[in-house]
């Protein structure tokens, strides 16, 4: 039997399950206290009930038959190490690799990096990765993939990847790599979980625990991928450690080919480097000012401030009003919807009109001298000070 | 020319609720919408759609979906906005599905339509599960290929395709034969909004409900039991609702805020 | 005892509301509950300033206000801003529920939590909850009063009885304040609910709850039979309530609001209708009027105001999501529905795609907003019009400061609609201004807006306006049919209503406020006050 089970002896028809589903996949039958749940044709599977049961009468199952035999061939995990244009590994495959050893040490199994270069690419990436933590590098050295085409290289690793068997493979979650990865798992027929922020092996099964977020983060999700392989995840840079790099590290490098029939579909016409001047919408940081900082006069230890920071300067609507900044600083529901790591706010009060406008930040850090100022309800972390003492001394640590 | 636009229903608003008491998620009953960058999708086909017919030719734009029977309604809608038709995957069997499932269904729908699909145009992702995943799975199943995360689309000049995408270092022009996919970015264009003539036309408008038997599906590759992928536990990020005071002389303060925001930007 | 703040110019926002005029102020509080606005009333209650004449007392809100009521003239400023609790909830006989809260609660925030069932329940009895438990179980209610700036405090909107585009169904705030308490000038206060208290004509008794009885004699004017928020509501046997509903702060002030809700309609659609000249516009407002009955907001933009949006979609991405507008389409007529259900709406909408037709435009040139997408980007399109005004009027003001926005907010009977038009447009041609015209043309009240580019402007401007407030008055119209009158309309009230009935508004306020500290300068000017005695 494969869907959504309740064990009725366990069944307490509490009606939490039907409470939690959003689209009628569960109802109550039978009077109390010989009540239960039971699902509906209109069951999605999305699991709201199994989490919302307080006595784990719910489950999923699946039954597949999945060969013990065939899973236990699959062995090791793989690390797609993508590179800039520069030919510079990215950050992200090493911390990847970080993990990935971490991760092998527990399973007890090998860690192998996935290289692909244009033909002309220096051979130094090797032996950063075998420092930073693979075992074996398999390199290809391809003029097809000097450029990213997701489909060369979607098509080179599933080559690879049949006869050698990885049980895992990590990819970072960049642009690039959130097209490839899914590339490889349709051509692979396995499973695939985005954008990754927990990694974890679970010691009784084997399996890749992969925790993700879901809803705009509102939601994390565990996945496994119990009777396919290769199990694969993305991982969102920055979730890892980038590992310290051993440069006595001993490992093999492997060099293997693209096969011929593969050839390049799309076409790139030209590119261009993102420029720095981009507006305050994409900034990761952000240093907010409102009218608390008194004065104009205070703008110039504002954007010195910013540039310590590193940080693009926004300001509210009055002081776009006052003419001490240009409309397209304007943080806010009528100026701009702004979602930077970091945002930090001087001397904002925090309109209802504002605080619609910064929703995104993932930490804003506010300083005002109003304890009860409503920027303080959206802030993560909360400064009751003059926000001209806090900027001179902020900027002094910064600079020491 | 024929278009396909995938569309999924996502919930109206992704923000998640907790019950205080049982410390679960509450899910509340609001009416599912077409994913917002889906409508970005349909209206660059509906740009192409005018374009082509300002030229004198004329393209069948059809929007594809697997979803409740409830999806027709948003099919409906596509359609009220200016798509031709619609076709709703709905069936028991495509319950569960992770993105290689629900990939092999929309496949099994294009490939359904009898004739041949020039176009399939995505959204980069759904704003409910964010994975990005079924432009690049659906390409890979029907061996075309892919522009992801496109921006602009800049022209269709016969069946050659260019666009401008996002990359990792920059933006990049790119173009490709057809038949392709494209996924596109959300803000690549503004769905537009529906005409009273619109609305009233696509209340008699065809959309075709199909199961899978009907288009064709291997049962082992649908929904639950085609889907490699489990979940095992979803659960709700802990988040500090109350900011935490910093406090001390400005130096301390200072000292803190230079440890916090180095903390953020990591 | 609530802080009495010095007014340094870190409150200097304090001393301006949306009119844009400045005032000023010696010290300023922000009580938090009932107890702490008596007790500052207490303390300057006929307290002399250095002046030596008695503290202005100046009440704000959110500040949203268009008429500088809330715009101190000296004195002292009280900050209802942080009072902002949900008291309770209860259900009348017929069902309605009465929602209980502080004057400073956001009208935004109130309407979130509504439809996110997040209605803080802080220190209420188990009654209030049960209540409250009832209300998320049941069909969402909301509460109708929609006025544009949703950032605007119920407080405030209880004070100028604001209105919005949805007035048109749902009437202005007034209907929907069920129960008042109102803290009189010496810190006094009264309980007014809706029924309870009735006037005897024009002569009106009144309760204080520390057993005093106020015997009062109401002015004598007739209101007009229009959309009306110009000086104080009087009529024979009115509600007490309806006295200090609308009454710009000058009578007392707000401590508690007890709001009636209504049940959200099934069906909410909103339509945009373009058409190619104001005349079509204008038989599309008429045609439709008589015949849909479930419009609950019907409004208007001008050539202008849509050239206005045009240009700033262009120029500046916070303005980019404005959907492209035809440029054939010259002006717009949106009509928002409000069905009980889908059927009926579909029916709606084909009547009014026939009515479009009929009157010049077509259902081709209509937007159909059903999604809460379509429906928040039509918002945005109207928002976007008076939004773009004000940033031009600011851009202009950076080379010529004296310039302000001069807005008209005046209302007349529906059958004077075609001859009010008539003469807007007659009057700004012949003066050479520059104008955008948009506003409830359901109601017959529209915001003509001209747009200063120089202080000659500007003048002539100020002159169309006594001009209008003349013929409104003359049409059976109001000179201020939302805004309220503030500081900025009180010559308008003035022409409405004349001196004698301005001296009788002044002399009702004397016995309510005997030093005329509350709300100084609004609706009349001290003076007159003084007078009035």
């Amino acid at each position: 039997m494969s869907g959504l089970m309740v064990d009725r002896e366990l069944c307490i028809g509490c009606g939490r399950c039907v409470k939690a589903c959003a689209s009628a996949g569960i109802e109550l039958v039978g009077e109390r206290p010989n009540r239960f749940a039971r699902p509906t044709d209109s069951c999605v599977f999305c699991g709201s009930c199994v989490d919302a049961c307080p006595v784990d009468a719910i489950s999923i199952e699946k039954d597949e038959r999945a060969d013990a035999a065939e899973l236990a061939s699959y062995a090791g995990i793989w690390v797609f190490a993508q590179v800039d244009d520069e030919g510079r590994v990215l950050p992200v495959a090493f911390e990847l690799l970080g993990r990935a050893r971490e991760l092998a040490a527990e399973r007890g199994c090998r860690v192998s990096a996935v290289l692909g270069e244009g033909a002309e690419a220096p051979s130094a990436n090797e032996e950063l990765l075998i420092a930073a933590g693979a075992d074996e590098v398999l390199v290809c050295r391809d003029e097809r993939l000097a450029h990213r085409d997701a489909e060369v290289f979607a098509r080179w690793i599933c080559d690879l990847a049949r006869p050698r068997k990885p049980e895992a493979i990590l990819y970072g979650a960049t642009a690039f790599g959130r097209e490839l990865a899914p590339g490889v798992a349709v051509r692979l027929q396995t499973g695939l979980t985005a954008d990754c922020t927990v990694l974890a092996m679970d010691p009784e099964t084997g399996l890749l625990q992969q925790t993700r977020p879901a809803f705009g983060g509102n939601l994390m999700a565990t996945i496994v991928c119990p009777a396919h392989r290769p199990q694969m995840a993305t991982v969102r840079p920055g979730v890892f450690a980038a590992p310290e790099f051993d440069s006595t590290r001993m490992g093999t490098v492997s060099e293997v080919s693209l096969d011929d029939s593969v050839v390049p579909r799309v076409r790139v016409l030209g590119y261009e480097t993102a420029d720095a001047g981009a507006s305050i919408a994409d900034a990761e940081r952000l240093l907010v000012v409102g009218r608390g900082i008194g004065s104009k006069k205070n703008l110039p230890l504002m954007r010195e401030l910013a540039d310590a920071l590193g940080a693009k300067l926004g300001c509210t609507r009055p002081l776009v009003e006052s003419g001490w900044l240009e409309y397209p600083h304007q943080v806010g529901q009528t100026g701009v919807s702004v979602a930077p790591k970091l945002l930090v706010s001087l001397g904002v009060s925090g309109a209802i009109q504002h605080l619609a406008g910064i929703g995104g930040a993932q930490t804003v850090i506010a300083v005002n001298d109003d304890p009860d100022a409503p920027i303080f309800g959206a802030a993560h972390y909360k400064v009751v000070g003059d926000c001209i003492e806090v900027a001179e001394a902020l900027l002094e640590t910064l600079h020491s | 020319m024929r278009i396909v636009v995938c569309v999924k229903a996502v919930p109206s608003t992704t923000e998640v609720k907790m019950d205080p008491v049982t410390n679960t998620i509450v899910r509340d009953g609001r009416q599912a919408v077409v994913n917002p960058f889906d409508a970005t999708a349909l209206e660059l086909a509906l740009r192409i759609k005018d374009e082509r017919a300002a030229a004198g030719e004329h393209v069948d734009v059809t929007v594809l979906s697997m979803g409740i029977p409830d999806t027709e309604r948003l099919l409906r809608d596509c359609i009220a906005r200016g798509a031709d038709d619609g076709l709703l995957l709905s069936d028991r069997a495509f319950a569960g599905a992770d993105t290689l499932a629900t990939a092999y269904a929309l496949t099994c729908g294009i490939e359904s339509m009898g004739a041949p699909v020039d176009l399939v145009i995505c959204g980069k992702m759904a704003v409910d599960g964010d994975t990005a995943q079924i432009g690049p799975e659906l390409a890979g199943a029907l061996d075309v290929p892919c522009i992801a995360g496109v921006e602009r689309l800049v022209e269709l000049c016969g069946k050659v395709l260019s666009a401008e995408r996002a990359t990792d270092a920059g933006r990049e022009f790119v173009e490709v034969e057809l038949p392709a996919v494209i996924t596109v970015a959300k803000d690549a264009a503004q769905l537009r909004m529906p005409s009273i003539a619109g609305v009233l036309a696509a209340e008699d408008a065809p959309v075709a409900v199909r199961t899978a038997a009907d288009v064709k599906a291997d049962p082992t590759r649908t929904g639950l039991a085609g889907s490699p992928t489990q979940v095992v536990r979803s659960f709700v990020p802990e988040r500090a609702h109350e900011a935490v005071p910093v406090e001390g002389t400005a130096a301390e303060q200072a000292a803190a805020l230079a440890t916090l925001i180095e903390e953020a930007c990591r | 005892m609530v802080d009495m703040l010095p007014m340094t110019p870190e409150f200097g926002e304090y001393l301006r509301d949306e009119s844009r005029s400045v005032g000023t102020a010696d010290s300023i509080s922000f009580p938090r509950t009932e107890d702490e606005i008596r007790s500052v009333l207490r303390s300057l209650h006929g307290v002399s300033g250095a002046d030596g004449k008695p503290v202005a007392i100046t009440v704000q809100g959110a500040r949203t206000g268009l008429a500088a009521g809330a715009v101190p003239s000296g004195g002292h400023v009280m900050n209802l801003s942080r009072a902002t609790a949900y008291l309770g909830l209860s259900r009348d006989e017929d069902g309605t529920y009465l929602l209980r809260v502080q004057p400073g609660v956001i009208l935004s925030e109130l309407r979130r939590h509504l439809a996110r069932h997040t209605v803080p329940t802080d220190g209420w009895d188990r009654a209030s909850l049960d209540a409250l438990e009832e209300l998320y179980a049941g069909p969402e209610q909301f509460f109708p009063t929609d006025p544009t700036e949703t950032s605007a405090c119920v407080g405030g909107m209880a004070a100028c009885n604001a209105s919005g585009a949805r007035s048109y169904a749902y009437g202005p705030m007034r209907p929907h304040v069920r129960a008042l308490r109102v803290a009189l000038a010496d810190g006094d206060v009264v309980a007014l609910r809706r029924g309870e208290v009735r006037a005897r004509a024009r002569r009106l008794t009144l309760a204080t709850e520390s057993g005093r009885t106020l015997e009062l004699d109401l002015p004598t004017y007739t209101m007009p039979c229009t959309k009306n928020a110009s000086g104080y509501f009087v009529e024979d046997d009115m509600d007490a309530i309806d006295l200090f509903i609308g009454s710009d702060g000058t009578l007392g002030i707000i401590c508690e609001l007890e709001l009636a809700l209504m049940p959200t309609p099934a069906v909410s659609w909103g339509v945009n209708c373009f058409f190619a000249s104001e005349s079509d516009a204008i038989d599309f407002t008429c045609a439709v009027r008589p015949v849909l009955s479930d419009a609950c907001a019907i409004e208007y933009f001008d050539a202008d105001a849509l050239n206005i949006l045009r240009r700033q979609r262009e120029r500046s991405t916070a303005f980019s999501a404005l959907p492209a507008m035809d440029d054939a389409w010259s002006c717009c007529v949106y009509v928002e529905l409000a069905c009980s259900s889908r059927e009926q709406a579909l029916a709606e909408l084909a009547r009014l795609g026939d009515i479009a037709r009929d009157c010049g435009g077509s259902n081709a040139a209509t937007w159909v907003g059903r999604t809460d997408i379509d429906r928040e980007t039509q918002r945005f399109f109207r928002h976007a019009v008076p939004e773009s005004v004000n940033m031009l009027i600011d851009e202009r003001r950076r080379t010529d400061p004296t310039i302000t926005k001069l807005g008209s907010d005046m209302s007349v009977p529906d059958e004077r609609l075609r001859d009010v038009m008539a003469l807007y447009r007659a009057d700004l041609a012949a003066a050479g201004l520059e104008s955008a015209a948009w506003g409830h043309i359901g109601n017959n009240h529209l915001h003509v807006n001209v747009l200063p580019r120089n202080t000659a402007d500007y003048a002539a401007g100020k002159r169309l306006f006594e001009k209008w407030a003349r013929a409104v008055t003359d049409m059976g119209g109001a000179v201020s049919a939302e805004h309220g009158v503030g500081k900025l309309k009180r010559s308008f009230l003035a022409v409405m209503y004349g001196e004698q009935h301005i001296c009788e508004m002044a002399s009702l306020k004397r016995q309510l406020d005997p030093y005329l500290q509350l709300g100084q300068g609004n609706l009349f000017e001290l003076e007159t006050c003084e007078r009035g005695a």
